[in-house]
């Protein structure tokens, strides 16, 4: 199988690495790069857990191979709080109450960032339209569309 | 039965840097060499064991392959390895095909987007294909390339049953063409899945109306449905009938009958064939009310 | 409606929304999850062969292809391992050694250096299967010519109060005759009898199961995995493998999601058989998302068949239920939620004359194992629904009818046990109300048809008499507090609870206690098990115990040093303080290093730690033939959904308007978490309601992925949940508490049913309520 040497930046770091063909995002990201804030829930791009940002936009890692992101930018949920300083989202998740198991929450997290990126203003029905490729079996939803109303709000 | 392998079978990564050179590597077999867009059904059907490659040939970085271009003149091209995403945003699809952009944006969700295409989601040939209808009933043509040459073809010629389609080997899909929309139209595209959205369509009807002085009903129609037939489909039938009779609450229930009639629908796990048929029925009359008011309202 | 003076006074934080002491590290991906541990170059990956079979015998397996593959390191059989093992009756084994029982039953296990390697081997595993006829029919399983899954079901070990019947596919058969069913009837001006279906389904946490097992050189296993029951684990697996506890250790980092699923044994137990066999290193399981929907547990299906009589007051006079359990190939939890079914198959009303048998029968199906609710949700699917059929036929109002009929505290209940104080009136009273119930309120759209539901229940916690809790409190130099329990964070909330209520006690702020995570058998005291929503009243009354010894302590010492009377001793901001003198200590330093005596004389004291354990004493057996006794359960927690929504008549799709969910929780500890309970509750409930089902053909699961199973996503939820806390103490809990970690699932399919038959007149028997079950009954009733 073949190899490939792949430049990126993950979290603001440059990096590169050797990687085999059929090595996907997710795997690279957990299992070479010990980025364990990626979850992995389905393999088929269904769940959301493994989502991060590519070059600015959320992307299911587990349906991308690490050797197309060849010259990209990666950003997890580790990635959203540098410097000590968390994300508006994480601590509106935390206010809000917006997490229990946990296990969902770095895609959701990364699935919001985007949506504020590119709508800083979403109403309500926008910001369940954006989580919706992200499944969460123990919160019912609610507290995490409050956690990025409250976001959207302190971005104001 | 037989449950997914837990990782990606091996295979062969390879970056085609022209259509030419993704053309040769296909060589004529796409048997063990596949073309890989956005990946988001490859690699599933590649864990269940499916199909199995020995080759991946990325066309995401080929000049031009992704560009979505609108003239005045002649319409919308867009690259088959474009996003739905990128599609969905670019201005002047949401000025001139908001049909098209309402369909994309019943896709799953939108990070599975962000990879999606719509090359990817036409070859891939589901009966389900949520891009189809409403490039059916817009009149998209398709540009096909191989080695000896390109080829276009209307997507109403390019599906041949479920996963089937009619590209040869080695042959890929470059563009999707779409003619200016008729002046005046109307459109409406009605998927009814388990979730209220994001779910594959248990039923999907496109309709799109315009006004004409030529037909009885001053109106043409153009309808077609998804997830009811081993392809997606036209209903011309439907169509015509709408064009010569008056327009009405029994026409249209009338047309939405011949749909009916005319779809193939199975049951699966999503939904019944019986459901499936009556939703034709259903979506079909709804979306063709809706499109009547709207019409009208502009009228 | 309150039927006890509420009295309880609850010293901060107890009582207040404190945010939860995980997030941070959930929020910053920090968090552990079993996944996440790091094992080194030594670490090995195990795969499973599993039957493709739902019924057959193995007649040869030949593994010599797959142990020659080059990165394997191990096969291992059903020969490795061959002691059976099952939390109360033991029905199973780790890898299958004569029969096949269900599709997904593991066979072989392969140990390889990958992952692929693992899987790749275990295609080369050549079994040669004698296919048998699969039971797929709960109720034709009891058919005399059925085939049997269990032949030797005789001898399997089963706890006392578990009743198989060998010879038959009957794992278990409770019984409650009370009173005289067959007389009552002729009382009843109104008789209602009904069959209803419950499919089965899965919990679908989002984390898949995990577990890595080790052998080391001393002979001992240690198991990290995602876990509920760290300490039933390391029970069944001593039980597998003839071992004794100790020789086991179970490390349960946080758990992503499990909702019943990774309580017992499932993947766990065929990590330790490979790790078995490559002493030294690690193996580590994983499911795939395509597994977790049939290889470990299901929730299992039933078949109720229900008859109830009322007066023409209204009144319930008499109730004849049969349960058939669709338990799947073998029982784990099944048995014992068939004995739950049985003993609260009146849900919380007051009925003079019962009877009812609860069958729980063996199928070719995946194992049912435990999921929220323990069997609650799937029999109100049928009691809320018959119940709003006899007010029907009665013409009383479903409120109503309902607030006649409940148990209030003092009444006698099915089983014969007096009920505690319970707030079940209010509940329904305040449900009812938040959706303005007796009002019509315009649908949508003229196609759409708007009305509303209303669905009560009670859920106690289903367990051996005797299932205990244990806590330490440690106090560290600087005042804080390290606290020690066996019940495990899997999103609940728990140890925040915990840890508000050792502050509570030890009158410092909740920032100063830490849990020590993960839960791991070594060091942490016994749990029986993170289920049955116990933990805030059963670990809750251990933790409570043990910051009180740590209380008095300290309060001990500082009354010698101050020469005082503990009786005017306090603990409150950090200090001890005294009402009479008003001296004043900070507990740095003194929780450990102690306090000088007056005049030089010495040192008393030394590290704080506390220690608390607790069991209820209370519970009895009930009688194997008319399931009487005096208090088989600790206490039932009761509530009430009401249910406003709309159905599209175009296509059959419900929507929710709004969702009012009314539970008796005794005393909210963190009234915010109790909410949150309560809005995912009613989602994970309203997606079970509309949604789910594991199809099979012939007892071949149809639909294990998330393409074809769905679940609610963010666009599905109710426009409103309103959450409502009603608080009547309970005698024995902490500050009054008791638990609402299931509850709000269980009433929730029902109450959309009940709503849903009155927007459309169309009642649906089987879950789901399908948008197209809907549509189609619509359409029989159109065409008469």
């Amino acid at each position: 199988m073949k190899h490939h040497t792949i430049s990126f930046t993950l979290n603001g770091t440059h990096e590169i690495r050797d990687v085999r063909s059929n090595l996907t995002l997710l795997r690279f990201l957990r299992e070479q790069l010990g980025v364990m804030g990626v979850k992995s829930g389905c393999d088929t791009g269904e769940c959301g857990a493994c989502t991060v940002l590519l070059n600015g936009e959320p992307v299911n890692a587990c349906l991308v191979l690490a050797a197309e992101i060849d010259g990209g930018k990666v950003i997890t949920v580790e990635g959203l709080s540098m410097d000590d300083q968390l994300d508006p989202l994480q601590q509106t998740f935390i206010d809000h109450n917006g997490i229990q198991c946990g296990f969902c929450t770095p895609g959701v997290l990364i699935s919001a960032k985007a949506l504020l990126t590119r709508n800083p203003h979403p109403d309500r029905d926008e910001i369940k339209d954006a989580l919706r490729g992200n499944l969460c079996r123990c919160t019912g939803y609610v507290r995490m569309i409050d956690a990025v109303e409250a976001a959207a709000k302190e971005g104001n | 039965m037989e449950l997914p392998l837990p990782e990606l079978p091996a295979f062969d990564y390879l970056h085609a840097s022209s259509a030419q050179h993704a053309l040769e590597q296909l060589g004529g077999s796409i048997a063990r060499t596949r073309v890989l867009s956005g990946g988001t059904d490859l690699f599933v059907q590649m864990r269940a064991g499916s199909i199995a490659p020995t080759e991946l040939i990325d066309l995401k970085h080929i000049p031009g392959l992704a560009t979505i271009e609108f003239d005045e003149n002649s319409g919308l091209t867009i690259g088959a390895a474009a996003t739905m995403n990128a599609v969905a945003r670019d201005p002047e699809v949401q000025a001139n095909y908001p049909l098209l952009v309402r369909a994309l944006e019943t896709v799953a969700s939108y990070q599975l987007r962000n990879r999606a295409t719509i090359g990817g989601n036409l070859c891939n040939a589901s009966p389900a294909a949520d891009s189809a209808p409403s490039l059916l009933v817009l009149g998209s043509r398709l540009t096909l390339e191989s080695v000896g040459g390109q080829r276009e073809l209307a997507l109403n010629d390019f599906f041949k049953g479920p996963g089937e389609t009619a590209l040869t080997p080695g042959e890929i899909l470059t563009k999707i063409s779409l003619p200016l929309a008729p002046t005046g139209w109307k459109g409406r595209y009605l998927k009814l899945g388990r979730n209220t959205s994001g779910d594959l369509a248990i039923v999907g009807v496109a309709v799109l109306g315009f006004p004409d002085p030529e037909p009885t009903s001053g109106f043409r129609f153009r309808i077609a449905l998804a997830s009811v037939a081993p392809t997606p489909i036209r209903v011309a039938d439907a169509e015509e009938l709408l064009e010569t009779t008056t327009l009405s609450d029994e026409s249209i229930e009338q047309a939405a009958r011949i749909a009916q009639d005319l779809a193939r629908p199975i049951s699966d796990a999503r939904a019944s064939a019986e459901y499936r048929r009556a939703m034709v029925f259903e979506l079909t009359a709804w979306a063709l009310k809706d499109v009547r008011q709207m019409l009208e309202e502009e009228a | 409606m309150t039927e006890v003076e509420r009295t309880v006074s609850a010293p901060s934080p107890v009582g207040e929304s404190v945010k939860r002491i995980d997030a941070f590290e959930k929020a910053t991906g920090a968090a552990p999850f079993a996944d996440d541990l790091q094992f080194g170059p030594n670490l090995l990956y195990g795969r499973v062969v599993r039957s493709p079979h739902p019924h057959a015998r193995i007649l040869s397996l030949d593994v010599s292809k797959a142990a020659a593959l080059p990165g394997v390191r191990a096969v291992v059989t059903g020969d490795n391992c061959d002691a059976r093992f099952g939390l109360y009756l033991r029905d199973r084994y780790i890898f299958c050694r004569d029969k096949v029982r269900f599709v997904g039953d593991p066979v072989v296990g392969v140990v390889a250096i990958s992952e692929t390697i693992a899987e790749q081997a275990c295609r080369l595993v050549e079994v040669e299967y004698e296919v048998l006829d699969p039971v797929v029919d709960p109720v034709r399983a009891l058919d005399p010519g059925a085939p049997l899954l269990h032949e030797n079901l005789a001898d399997y070990e089963v706890a006392d109060f578990i009743d198989p019947k060998p010879g038959t596919n009957i794992a278990n058969h409770f019984k409650v005759r009370k009173g005289n069913v067959a007389s009552a009837w002729d009382e009843c001006e109104v008789i209602v009898e009904r069959e209803f279906r419950v499919p089965i389904i899965q919990h679908v946490p989002i984390e898949p199961h995990v577990a890595v097992a080790e052998l080391d050189r001393s002979g001992r296993y240690t198991l990290w995995s995602s876990s509920q029951s760290p300490f039933a684990q390391r029970n069944l697996i001593a039980q597998a493998l003839e071992l004794s506890q100790s020789d086991i250790r179970v490390i349960a980092p946080y758990v992503g999601g499990g909702f019943g699923s990774k309580a017992g044994l499932s993947a766990e137990g065929t990590a330790v058989v490979m790790a078995m066999s490559v002493p030294g290193h690690p193996v580590k399981v994983r499911l795939t998302r395509e597994e977790e929907f049939f290889c470990a547990f299901v929730r299992q299906g039933l078949v109720a068949k229900t008859r109830v009589g009322a007066n023409a007051q209204g009144e319930i006079l008499a109730m004849k239920t049969e349960y058939y359990w669709d338990a799947g190939a073998y029982t784990e939890y099944g048995v014992n939620i068939a004995r739950a079914a049985g003993y609260s198959s009146t849900g919380p009303y007051r009925i003079p004359n019962v009877e009812a048998d609860s069958y729980c029968v063996y199928t070719n199906h995946p194992v049912g194992g435990p999921m929220r609710g323990f069997g609650m949700p799937e029999i109100h699917w049928g009691i809320e629904q018959i119940m709003d059929i006899v007010a029907e036929e009665l013409e009383m109002d479903k409120v109503e009818f309902r607030l006649k009929n409940v148990l209030h505290g003092g009444e006698q209940n099915v089983t014969g046990m007096v009920m505690h104080p319970i707030g079940l009136s209010e509940c329904i009273e305040k449900a009812a109300r938040a959706i303005n119930w007796g009002v019509d309120e315009p649908p949508s759209s003229p196609y759409a048809r708007r009305s509303k539901g209303i669905a009560v229940s009670w859920k106690a916690p289903a367990m051996p008499p005797n299932a205990g809790s244990s806590a330490t409190v440690r106090m560290n130099e600087d005042a804080t507090v390290t606290v020690a329990v066996g019940g495990q964070e899997i999103g609940q909330g728990t140890f925040t609870v915990m840890a508000q209520m050792v502050a509570g006690v030890l009158g410092i702020p909740v920032d100063w206690v830490q849990i020590s995570t993960p839960v791991d058998t070594k060091y942490s005291p016994y749990e029986w098990q993170t289920v049955a929503s116990r933990l805030t009243w059963s670990m809750g009354n251990a933790v409570v115990a043990a910051a009180q010894d740590a209380r008095r302590q300290i309060l001990e010492l500082a009354a010698e040093h101050w020469n005082e009377d503990i009786e005017h001793l306090d603990l409150r901001d950090g200090q001890v303080i005294s009402y009479r003198s008003e001296e004043v200590l900070p507990l740095q330093n003194l929780v450990v290093y102690g306090l000088p005596l007056p005049d030089d004389q010495g040192w008393r004291g030394g590290p704080i730690l506390g220690q608390g354990s607790f069991m209820p004493g209370y519970v009895t057996s009930l009688d194997n033939e008319t399931g009487q006794g005096t208090r088989a359960v600790v206490h039932y927690t009761t509530g009430c959904q009401a249910v406003d929504l709309e159905v599209d008549t175009r296509t059959g799709k419900v929507k929710i308007h709004r969702i009012a969910s009314a539970f008796d929780v005794g005393k909210a500890i963190n009234p915010e978490q109790v909410e949150a309970q309560m809005q995912g509750g009613v989602v994970q409930g309203a997606s079970t309601a509309l949604f789910e089902q594991l199809i099979r053909h012939n007892g071949v699961p149809q639909n294990a992925s998330f393409t074809d199973y769905r679940i609610a996503t963010s666009v599905d939820i109710p426009d409103e949940i309103i959450p409502i806390i009603v608080e009547v103490p309970q005698d024995d809990g902490p500050w009054g508490a008791r638990g609402v970690g299931e509850h709000p699932m269980i009433p929730t399919a029902p109450a959309i049913a009940n709503a849903v038959s009155a927007a459309t007149g169309v009642r649906i028997f089987d879950l789901p309520i399908s948008a197209e079950k809907i549509y189609l009954e619509m359409q029989k009733e159109r065409s008469g």
